[in-house]
């Protein structure tokens, strides 16, 4: 009961304490929200959302009798059409009205299709550009105009290209290019482009590619919550370790303003004085992390995995942030001495140990040793368990780094124990 | 508790390395009675309470409380006691209440005993209205007096006081003095360690003195008084030291010792009302001119300063 006791005053305590609500969930959930206020903007429930782009279109191509009155004027304009869900287009006889529209911010891009572009596209020395007339303060709409209508031009262009090669090479055996051979050619190239393009939708291709906002249901795979959900995960591992070690932290304040001295006067056991204290820093950290969990998944929709392997790293958190705590504050003298290792060293571990948050997004930097060094400290281990949750890992998965977690936990908790009752026996 | 003693200190030694903090000290304290042990800083009397309180193991020796040794049976020597250390040992961030009920139930106070004991300690100490107020927001004083109310909430047999008027103003030291004696009157026996003389001469039924960790006399204040007899010691000032008059004073009759160094001259006479006049009488006849004059009848800074050559607040 006295445990209870102990352990409660020392909880009250650290609620009581700013420094304790600042760093262990003010600052955690300021780093959260900085992201996701950083990136986050372009972040909601349901993925991307990229806003709507006014594009005026001026189509002055004309169809080609000789290709059966295909126009790549029409088909550009359609295909912008057809993507309602990025662009609004609306079409316009003159180029010059176009460029007005968009200087008076009526519209954010004018695509401008020449006369005569069919028949350039479909001539193999033909030339033939489509005018992007942009308002120059933005970027991301008319870039995705600009990749858009580039798909399409660049798809004629190869097909010209393909011909171009394919007379070549009939020429050299002495046969012309008739229309039939044109139009197998280009049919061919076309096949092969939409295969392509199917394949680049798929995931599978590296080019390109535009995609629409995922639905509500799906995981939030995209970029920008994706770095969220790890920057959360780094800082409750990070900040754990702190609140581990600035919990325990309070068996060497009682010891210096005389309170510990005064209960050792007390009828009271060392096991349950000792005992209470470890209660309350175990009781610290949970509190930490559960309010870390609630409040990234309520305000920035992180989504923490699966329950069963999420518990598990919490668990494992929780035992080797606290035992590691008080293992470290059973081998310091006063107060004055824990300031060097919670500034210093806890700093320097916790941040090898979350370093994949840093590294995962950077290409090349996230292999070989960046993925050895953090396994070397107990946050890397915690950090491991929580990324394979997060990241739709089974119960199996979590397993090792979970029981490398347990495992420290338990014998920094024993050495810990036994240094502070050798200490004060 | 044996032959009516609360407290009987036997033989107690600690050592730290090379420092022998408490050498071979041996008192008894009796049930009912105010007991201190007087002696400077660094003399070895928090030491020694420290292992009475079972906060120290000692390197030898034993001390038994209320008949329960602190080596064989700690936890009924804790329970038995209420301590009061010299600094002041309270939760800040906490309030009155709530510290006197954890200190309540670390001293095994339950349900409705606790609170009754918490609201009488409040009362006691006068804090009643101020019960709801973070310590840390408490005067110095009302602070002491809360330090001195948990050693009280489970009414203990012995309370024992460390120096609990260090660093206060007159009027809190003049509060815990008096509810010492109160506390004392209600049945309680009192172990209190202070390095000022007059506490110990107020408050004392038994005085012990120690110094470097070693008890050097022990008694009422009469008892120790005697030690240096009934003579009284003038210490006098003079603008320079004539060796006509120094002469002089040293054979005047009454006078039985006699110091001069640095313009201060100290003498230990019978009576201090006979030898004054002379000593003036001699220094107008040299011209040589008395700066001041100070008469201290025997006290227990004579015995302190009689026993090691020292003053007691050096």
């Amino acid at each position: 009961m006295k445990i209870i006791d102990i352990a409660w005053k020392d909880i009250l305590r650290a609620l009581r304490n700013l420094f304790f609500l600042g760093f262990g969930i003010g600052v955690p959930v300021l780093m959260g929200g900085i992201f996701y206020f950083a990136f986050g903007g372009m972040a909601s429930d349901n993925g991307l959302d990229i806003p709507q782009t006014d594009v005026i279109v001026v189509d002055l191509d004309e169809p080609d009798a000789a290709f059966g009155g295909f126009a790549v004027g029409q088909l550009t304009v359609d295909a912008l059409a057809q993507n309602e869900s990025l662009f609004k287009v609306t079409e316009m006889d003159e180029a010059a009205a176009a460029r007005e529209a968009v200087d008076n911010q009526e519209a954010d891009v004018a695509v401008i299709i020449p006369a005569g572009f069919t028949a350039a596209a479909f001539d193999p020395d033909g030339e033939g550009e489509i005018e992007i007339y942009q308002d120059p303060t933005l970027i991301l709409g008319p870039g995705i105009v600009k990749g858009f209508v580039g798909s399409i031009v660049d798809a004629f262009a190869g097909a010209s290209i393909a011909v171009k090669v394919t007379d070549g090479q009939l020429s050299e055996q002495g046969i012309d290019l008739d229309q039939a051979t044109l139009w197998q050619v280009y049919a061919e190239y076309g096949g092969w482009a939409q295969e392509l393009g199917e394949s680049q939708q798929a995931g599978t291709g590296s080019l390109f590619t535009v995609q629409s906002p995922l639905s509500g249901e799906e995981k939030d795979t995209n970029a920008a919550l994706a770095m969220i959900g790890g920057v959360m995960m780094g800082m409750m591992v990070f900040y754990a370790f702190f609140t581990g070690a600035s919990s325990a932290q309070n068996i060497l304040q009682e010891e210096e303003n005389g309170t510990l001295g005064r209960l050792f006067t007390t009828p009271t056991s060392i096991s349950a004085i000792l005992g209470g204290k470890f209660v309350s820093v175990f009781a610290l950290v949970v509190v930490q992390v559960l309010v870390l969990i609630g409040f990234s998944s309520l305000i920035f929709k992180t989504q923490w995995g699966a329950p069963i392997p999420l518990a598990l790293a919490a668990i494992g958190l929780v035992v080797v942030a606290s035992s590691f705590g008080i293992f470290i504050m059973s081998f310091l003298k006063d107060t004055k001495q824990t300031g060097i290792v919670i500034g210093g060293v806890m700093t320097v571990l916790g941040m090898a140990g979350i370093s994949s948050v840093f590294t995962s997004s950077v290409p090349g930097a996230s292999g070989g040793i960046a993925q050895i060094i953090p396994l070397f400290t107990p946050q890397g281990w915690a950090m491991r368990a929580w990324e394979l949750a997060y990241g739709s890992g089974g119960i199996g998965d979590v397993l090792v780094p979970f029981a490398v977690c347990i495992g420290l936990g338990i014998v920094s908790f024993l050495v810990g124990v036994y240094r502070f009752k050798r200490r004060f026996g | 508790m044996n032959n009516g003693q609360a407290i009987q200190v036997q033989e107690l030694y600690k050592n730290y390395g090379d420092i022998q903090a408490v050498q071979g000290v041996s008192f008894d304290v009796h049930a009912g009675e105010i007991f201190s042990l007087l002696g400077p800083n660094g003399a070895g009397k928090t030491t020694t309470i420290s292992i009475i309180s079972c906060l120290l193991q000692p390197t030898q020796g034993d001390a038994l409380v209320m008949g329960h040794s602190i080596k064989g049976d700690p936890m009924a020597v804790k329970e038995a006691i209420g301590v009061v250390p010299q600094e002041i040992a309270l939760y800040d961030d906490l309030s009155a209440r709530e510290n006197l009920t954890f200190w309540g139930k670390m001293y095994g106070l339950r349900g409705s005993t606790l609170k009754r004991r918490v609201d009488e300690v409040l009362d006691v100490t006068g804090l009643a209205e101020r019960q709801k107020g973070r310590v840390s927001k408490f005067s110095g004083g009302m602070q002491r007096r809360l330090n001195i109310g948990i050693a009280l909430l489970h009414r203990p047999q012995v309370i024992i006081m460390d120096e609990p008027t260090v660093g206060i103003d007159p009027q809190s030291r003049r509060n815990i003095l008096d509810s010492v004696k109160e506390l004392n009157q209600q049945g309680a026996t009192v172990l209190y360690t202070t390095h000022y003389m007059e506490e110990a001469q107020e408050l004392s039924n038994h005085i012990a003195i120690m110094d470097h960790g070693k008890l050097i006399a022990y008694g009422t204040h009469e008892e120790l008084v005697d030690i240096v007899g009934e003579m009284d010691r003038i210490t006098l000032g003079i603008n320079t030291e004539s060796a006509k008059v120094v002469g002089q004073w040293k054979t005047l009759e009454g006078v039985h010792e006699f110091s001069a160094e640095d313009g201060t001259v100290e003498l230990l006479v019978d009576d201090s009302n006979l030898v004054l006049p002379r000593l003036f009488e001699a220094a107008t006849q040299a011209n040589v001119r008395i700066t001041s004059v100070d008469i201290q009848e025997p006290n227990l800074e004579a015995v302190f300063l009689h026993l090691t050559g020292r003053a007691l607040r050096d």
